[in-house]
């Protein structure tokens, strides 16, 4: 067990050196989320003005997105990693090694949860500066293991297309992913003022648990009742998703 | 005990293409084993199924008495691999990466330094450690490979292609290290483009075309089964030739063939036959110009095997055959 | 000179659909884009000095255009770029043809991708209810200005290429796509943006675009929108166009 957590230890720092290695490689990932939160607040920030929207700030109100997006975008840089890795052979190193195959999984996986802290808290330091209200440190404590869990299942995600295609052509598939995902749920407005269609989408959605789950402590209180389906709708996505991409490096090699 | 052992191994491609089409092998334990064969003949399927990347859709094969298909976690911890193309993570150092490699292969946390310290030190990167990859040379890299491949000491090591594209200082370093390891016990699987590294290090060789083994043995004993070695001689005086060729005629088993002033014939005993022939010619005042007994290669071997020359033949002769300087390689 | 951009302007096209994965990306980020905002945003015509639509759809359809051609221009860039790395560029250079043919056959791509573009988003936004008020009229109002505007973004992914010569520089570009959208009034009124980006989108020509694709498509055709429509979208391509052909003789200046 001792071997296996060290496994998943260095795999993570090794991961880390992509962001801490190579100069200016995560400048898009950190600056992206923040852009597309900071315009979206921008372009439709009089949408809080509507009756019916629990935050009376719109920028308040998306932050949580912009943190899931951040978490998603990290995910899906694994996954690219990851394609990469098998096209330069050094995948191959990896699944000679005597370990258990979900150990490697997990030591990929538990890097993205690790490095969407960067994106995260760049966009959470814009958002405050920008006036949103700080969330109170126990708001704070739901939030951040749900972005980083959020980034963790992406990240399956892209490894279970990585494992399939084998190619970085697959990168557009892993980020629409994580776009379909976090934006087609109660993203933009509360549930009663989506469009039909919409809000059926986004009760099916269970990413929209954890989105509400992120966002409480930012519009209001955290609450039992917001915490506990977020956590388990994570938990549920994570299981299934980390078992398929278990399944595909299962199938991969032998 | 075999080390590697093969029964009927296949691999088929979705569309039916078999890859590798019932391969036999038996590979004692502490042998080196060159495993040769034309691009595209299945070398590196058959290399990938036997380190558990690639499951196999026919036969069985075990590596160090373990299953491949069934077993592979135990084959792992058993298996040296150093990869074609040594695919290594430019962004790390030469210690960190074989530190990782340790701790990947469970290796206690107590012992990881001292090992990898031990490892760098053998392949002669010690000077390097501690620079990122990406500045490493061809050479330094395939030697970082090579200590990756045995930092948990494994009983089998494989080698695909370790010396393709590397200078012939680099080259001769890394077949001393595989001396060094048969010296140790252990065994090597080494696939290779180049018959001269086959004739080198091999105990045993065996060659794969279109997905099957067609010939297999020690070197000496492949190039004894196609060809006795041949003596050319060339004359001075090409008039000289038919007095020559009658006069050389009992020599060998046949009548000496000919070509400008050259003769050409086989012969038993290799260089011990070259005085007995002088001596008649000397005899009979036909002056020589040069005398050369040719060995058959293991070349010869391949093309009558498979039809086809080894495509890293020329290479292999550019690199032997023309004085190329040293590459001064940073340490 | 016509005959040689035509010609290579058919290759670029053949290859852009050779391509899908770098095709694909143009119509599928606006698409799924154009249904968030729609889906999430729908109720805020409501909101006081939202203009007279029927619906959100109506008048998202204008911004997924604009964002489309935009990425358009990024893939335009993109395939100029990689022709460069793979060498094809050097031969098209030392081809008997007028060099100016190099730029204008990449621009015939891009113009006839961009009516591609327009026309599928005008059918989607049929199908899912929306309707162009200013009939047939408006449809070609919108040709005029998407086509126009869309050679402009393709002159100056044109042009990023020939600079930069490396196609993931022409991709680092990307997000900038949405940096200059979110300060413009193509998502939402211009009245109903929040400071500064109402400022900055009055001196936006996106603004102008995307209000001159948008009338014809949420009323009858209005002289004022639509002239500015074209004059941006013209200028766009005028200025694009020029930086281009400049950026193709500094480069062959340098080789």
């Amino acid at each position: 067990m001792t071997a296996n957590l060290l496994i998943v230890r260095a795999l993570m720092f090794r991961a880390l050196n992509e962001i801490t290695r190579v100069p200016g490689a995560a400048i898009p990932g950190v600056l992206a989320p923040t852009i597309f939160m900071v315009g979206l607040a921008s372009v439709f920030g009089k949408a809080a003005n509507l009756p019916g929207f629990t935050s009376e700030d719109f920028l308040t109100f998306i932050v949580p997105v912009g943190l899931l997006q951040g978490a998603g975008f990290t995910g899906a840089a694994t996954g690219v990693n990851l394609a990469r890795d098998i096209e330069q052979g050094w995948f191959d190193r990896l699944l000679l090694c005597p370990s258990p195959r979900a150990a490697l999984l997990s030591g990929i996986v538990a890097s993205a949860g690790l490095r969407s802290l960067l994106p995260g808290t760049f966009l959470f330091i814009v958002a405050v500066l920008l006036g949103v209200d700080f969330p109170g440190f126990l708001e704070l404590l739901v939030a951040v293991p749900l972005v980083m869990g959020f980034a963790c299942l992406m990240a399956c995600w892209g490894v279970i297309l990585a494992l399939r295609f084998r190619s970085q052509q697959a990168a557009p598939l892993m980020q629409m992913g994580n776009f379909i995902a976090v934006l087609f749920s109660t993203s933009y407005a509360p549930k009663e003022l989506l469009a039909n269609w919409l809000e059926v989408f986004a009760t099916f959605n269970p990413v929209t648990l954890i989105l509400e789950g992120v966002r409480q402590g930012f519009v209001g209180q955290v609450t039992w009742a917001d915490t506990w389906p977020a956590f388990l709708s994570l938990a549920g996505l994570l299981a299934i998703f980390g078992a398929l991409a278990v399944r595909g490096l299962r199938r991969y090699g032998i | 005990m075999s080390a590697i052992e093969t029964v009927g191994l296949e691999r088929e491609y979705r569309g039916g293409l078999k890859a590798v089409a019932g391969v036999d092998l038996h590979v004692q334990a502490g042998e080196v084993y060159g495993f040769l064969g034309p691009n595209g003949a299945g070398k590196t399927t058959t290399v990938r199924m036997l380190v558990t990347l690639l499951r196999p859709t026919g036969g069985r094969a075990t590596v160090a008495g373990f299953d491949v298909a069934t077993e592979p976690a135990q084959v792992r911890r058993r298996i040296g691999v150093a990869l074609q193309e040594a695919s290594l993570d430019l962004l790390m150092t030469g210690r960190e990466l074989v530190e990782l490699q340790a701790t990947l292969h469970g290796i206690s946390p107590r012992d990881v330094a001292g090992r990898t310290q031990e490892l760098i030190e053998r392949v002669g990167l010690t000077q390097a450690q501690d620079r990122r990859v990406a500045t490493y040379s061809g050479g330094m890299r395939r030697r970082l490979d090579l200590a990756m491949a045995l930092v948990h000491e494994p009983e089998v090591l494989f080698l695909d292609e370790p010396t393709t594209g590397l200078d012939p200082v680099s080259r001769l370093t890394l077949w001393e290290e595989v001396r060094r390891l048969k010296g140790e016990g252990t065994t090597v699987f080494l696939t290779t483009q180049y018959l001269e590294e086959a004739d080198q290090l091999a105990d045993r060789v065996g060659i794969i075309n279109q997905g099957q083994i067609v010939a297999e043995g020690t070197p000496a004993s492949l190039k004894a089964e196609i060809d006795r070695p041949r003596l050319n001689v060339s004359l001075v005086d090409p008039d000289r030739l038919e007095q020559a060729r009658t006069l050389l005629a009992g020599f060998g088993d046949e009548r000496p063939s000919t070509e400008n002033a050259d003769l050409s014939f086989a012969v038993d005993g290799g260089a011990k036959a070259i005085a007995p022939v002088v001596r008649a010619l000397d005899d009979a005042g036909i002056d020589v110009a040069a005398l050369q007994v040719v060995e058959p290669s293991l070349d010869d071997v391949f093309v009558k095997k498979t039809g086809h020359h080894l495509e890293g033949t020329d290479a292999a002769a550019d690199a032997h055959g023309v004085a190329v300087p040293p590459a001064v390689e940073p340490a | 000179m016509i005959r040689a951009s035509v010609a290579l302007g058919r290759r670029g096209l053949r290859n852009a659909f050779r391509r899908p994965q770098f095709l694909a990306p143009l119509i599928i980020f606006p698409t799924l884009f154009l249904a968030v905002n729609v889906g999430g945003l729908n109720r805020t015509t409501d909101l006081p000095g939202f203009p007279e639509v029927d619906g959100f759809l109506d008048f998202q359809l204008a911004a997924a255009i604009t964002q489309s051609l935009m990425l358009g221009g990024v893939s335009s860039g993109i395939a100029m770029a990689l022709e460069i790395e793979g060498g094809f560029f050097d031969r098209m250079v030392a081809a008997p043809i007028p060099r100016t043919a190099i730029v204008l056959g990449r621009l015939i791509t891009t113009a006839v991708l961009a009516v591609a573009q327009i026309a599928y988003f005008v059918v989607l936004g049929l199908v899912f209810g929306a309707s162009i008020k200013g009939g047939f009229e408006g449809l070609l109002v919108m040709l005029g200005i998407g086509t126009l505007a869309g050679i402009g973004f393709g002159a100056i992914g044109t042009t990023l290429a020939l600079r930069a010569k490396s196609a993931s520089t022409v991709q680092g570009i990307f997000p900038l796509v949405f940096v200059v959208l979110f300060i413009s009034s193509a998502f939402f009124p211009r009245a109903l943006l929040s400071s500064p980006s109402d400022t900055i989108a009055e001196y936006n020509p996106l603004s102008y675009i995307a209000d001159g694709l948008r009338d014809p498509i949420i009323s009858t055709v209005n002289a004022a929108p639509v002239l500015e429509g074209l004059a941006a979208a013209g200028l766009v391509a005028v200025a694009g166009t020029a930086l281009s052909v400049l950026a193709l003789r500094g480069r062959l200046r340098d080789a």
